[in-house]
């Protein structure tokens, strides 16, 4: 019992001793020293946030859109043949 | 249509006529700054996103052991109005993000589970749409996975790590980001019920439909 507790104490410091001296070379962070301006970054590290807040509402908009419009269509299609045969019953049922 | 329908479609365009210059009003985010505004259409799309799939499953369910016809037109309906919002919700969703977190999407709890619920609504649509007969049982089954897939999209961020905030986000808003938030929730949530309730006329006109051609078969 004594030796499988020193195995599993051992086992569970055997990384924590590989990992220490690995974090001990880690260099500090780097303090911060100067202020870049954005338009100085490389272009692909510039994102201007308007084209996707402009991407964004108008996918809303759009989408919003044409749903109503496919809803209407369908609506005022559907109408139509309602109207066509009901007026088609009526005629027949009066002949 | 009914009486309060056509009163409500003019609130609801002034509403959303309104809504665009109270979010233009509303003060920049401190770290995200003028791409967080895209939360004041996102959080709302959400929303309706989940509420489309609460409404879709409830109608199912009363479908399911009442069979009264009506609750499954309310349910497809409803489906249809999941798909509509959650495209929204997954769209501007990445929109964000890219600018925020550097990445239009992460394969992290809340994503994952918004994107399996919209994958059950685009199903449900399919079902009913190819699914021949008895579909529309199959279907409402569909739609209580969907359903109880609800409550997990929203505490999901509260119990996983994920950089997706957490839902003491928007209790905590100051009123300066509370007011276009909320104003624009409910000009949502009356598009919603419109569009819900046109939805739902067209299943009851297409029920006409078929019932007078039945009539004319009857008749010939």
């Amino acid at each position: 019992m004594t030796f499988l507790r020193t195995f599993l104490v051992v086992l569970l410091l055997i990384p924590a001793a590989f990992d220490l001296p690995a974090r001990a070379q880690q260099p500090p962070p780097q303090q911060q020293d100067e202020f870049i301006p954005i338009e100085k970054l490389p272009p692909q590290d510039q994102l201007p946030a308007a084209p996707l807040l402009v991407a964004a509402y108008s996918f809303v908009a759009l989408a919003l859109f044409a749903y109503v419009v496919s809803v209407a269509r369908r609506l005022g299609s559907v109408q139509q043949e309602l109207n066509r045969l009901e007026s088609e019953l009526k005629r027949s049922g009066r002949t | 249509m009914p009486k309060w329908f056509t009163p409500a479609v003019v609130i609801c365009g002034l509403m959303f006529a309104v809504a665009p210059i109270l979010i233009a009003e509303a003060p920049y985010e401190s770290t995200m700054g003028l791409v967080q505004k895209i939360f004041y259409v996102h959080l709302p799309s959400a929303w309706m996103f989940l509420l489309a799939a609460i409404t879709c499953g409830v109608a199912s369910v009363r479908y399911l052991f009442r069979g009264n016809p009506r609750q499954d037109r309310i349910a497809w309906s409803a489906a249809e109005l999941a798909v509509l919002f959650g495209a929204i919700t997954l769209v501007t969703g990445p929109l964000w993000a890219r600018k925020a977190w550097g990445t239009w999407w992460q394969w992290d709890v809340r994503l994952t589970s918004s994107l399996m619920g919209w994958m059950v609504a685009v199903a449900y649509l399919l079902l009913r749409k190819y699914g021949g007969p008895g579909s529309d049982k199959l279907a409402a089954g569909l739609a209580l996975f969907g359903m109880a897939n609800v409550p997990f999209v929203y505490i999901s961020v509260n119990y996983w790590r994920t950089i997706h905030p957490t839902t003491n986000v928007v209790p905590t808003l100051p009123t300066s980001f509370g007011v276009p938030l909320w104003f624009s929730a409910v000009t949502f949530l009356l598009l919603f019920v419109l569009l819900l309730r046109m939805r739902i006329r067209l299943e009851e006109q297409r029920t006409r439909l078929d019932a007078l051609y039945l009539a004319m078969d009857e008749h010939r």
